[in-house]
């Protein structure tokens, strides 16, 4: 477990969800990445009855990267609260309806994994409900759990082989965490903060 | 290499149907007087499988929790969840436990209470968590005592204490000058056999401690 830094890339006009794929898959095999499987991060969302009161949302994700963890994020007025659970956890929400019933809308960014030295590279397609919404990369660097140690690192590294669509700041999640130690629910919030700019935003996003 | 990773909910669903999830409780109950435990200790002690390491102790802390759907009818059903964590070892994981309604009390037939149960796993924000969700913590307790095992069987022997003022743990008080005995299994749906051999071994701990089937809905009611 190390640091991991999500960054969104930019969708041509004229390219596909495969195609970037393959373009970005091209260059990191350049740089010496050897494929090893394939990743799957996925998002249900279960919404609270009026009857409860205030309207409450809970997150329910999975991370192929800690296939024994179901991760819940539950927002409430104006507050998150994590919360790391075993598998049965997904049989519990099934209990919670119709308290909390699923909203239709599945979130899931899937695609190759490679591994490179001491980087870990995945290369997702987000679609919501099957539908192409982007491309989200995600590089772990292993070695380290302070992100304000390896930050410049990890910048310099996915500038090598995004360019400049990698902004000079961290992540907007992860800035006052910087001196913390790093924890895969940190992984699990910056996908959601992703996910939740796919889910508003309608059509695939474009590169102005 | 390149295999599509299977998501979450294919594995559960694999799990469920080929029935390997454990998901139900088998329980009988009874109680000791304070006077009459270190006889049922050494009972217990001869009976079980831990015999040289003597029995594993605990002081838990048990919140039970309960969220109703109003809109679920006439007399809707609420929904219970207990979290437990270990005081004596706070790094531990902490429990979140699913139980549903209670079957089998009154078919003579069936040895043993059964009842629906998921035991989860979880991280400390669980209370947080749970109660901005919308539950409703209705009460709590500790829970010390001794943990038996006999195969696949668990025999415990609890002290219930009130919680102190204030949620110290200092000053707690015992609820009663008894001790509750438990002996339960959690196992698949469908395996029923296990309610024989729980049934066999509570008629060996007979003088000592009397385990039944206790029907709730019988109990005098709680609370306001």
């Amino acid at each position: 477990m190390g640091v991991t830094i999500l960054q969104q890339f930019p969708m041509l006009e004229n390219r596909t969800g495969p195609q970037t794929i393959d373009f970005l898959t091209k260059r990191v095999v350049a740089l010496g990445a050897i494929q090893c499987g394939q990743f799957l991060v996925d998002c249900d969302t279960y919404m609270s009855t009026p009857s409860l009161g205030p309207q409450r949302t809970v997150h329910v994700m999975h991370n192929s990267e800690q296939p024994a963890s179901v991760f819940s994020l539950l927002e409430s007025s104006g507050k998150t609260i994590p919360l790391v659970a075993d598998g049965l956890f997904d049989l519990l929400m099934l209990k919670m309806t119709p308290i909390y019933t699923k909203k239709q809308t599945k979130v899931e960014s899937k695609g190759p994994r490679f591994e490179l030295a001491d980087f870990c590279i995945k290369l997702g397609s987000v679609t919501i409900s099957q539908n192409f919404k982007g491309v989200l990369v995600e590089v772990e660097y292993r070695p380290c759990v302070v992100p304000a140690t390896c930050w410049d690192l990890l910048r310099e590294f996915l500038q090598g082989f995004l360019g400049s669509c990698v902004p000079s700041m961290p992540p907007q999640y992860l800035q006052p965490r910087m001196n913390e130690i790093y924890q895969p629910m940190d992984t699990i919030q910056q996908y959601l903060e992703h996910f939740s700019m796919y889910r508003k935003a309608s059509g695939v996003l474009q590169f102005n | 290499m390149s295999q599509p990773v299977s998501t979450a909910v294919d594995n559960l669903s694999a799990a469920l149907k080929s029935n390997i999830i454990p998901n139900q409780e088998y329980l009988l109950q009874g109680s000791v007087v304070d006077t009459a435990v270190e006889v049922l200790l050494h009972r217990l002690r001869g009976l079980c499988d831990n015999v040289d390491s003597g029995p594993e102790t605990f002081n838990d802390h048990e919140m039970c929790f309960s969220i109703v759907n109003v809109e679920g009818g006439a007399s809707p059903q609420p929904l219970l969840l207990r979290v437990r964590r270990a005081l004596d070892y706070p790094d531990m994981p902490w429990q979140l436990r699913y139980i549903g309604q209670q079957e089998g009390t009154g078919d003579k037939s069936r040895p043993t209470i059964v009842r629906n149960s998921i035991d989860i796993g979880t991280s400390s924000t669980v209370v947080d968590f749970l109660t901005e969700m919308g539950c409703r913590m209705d009460f709590e307790y500790i829970a010390r005592g001794y943990m038996f095992r006999k195969g696949r069987m668990k025999i415990t022997v609890t002290k219930i204490f009130k919680m102190g003022p204030g949620k110290s743990l200092d000053s707690v008080e015992p609820i009663s000058q008894s001790y509750l005995v438990e002996l339960s299994v959690l196992a698949p749906t469908g395996q029923d056999a296990i309610a024989e051999d729980m049934r066999i071994f509570a008629e060996q701990l007979r003088p000592l401690v009397v385990l039944e089937k206790v029907d709730y809905k019988r109990l005098p009611p709680m609370g306001p």
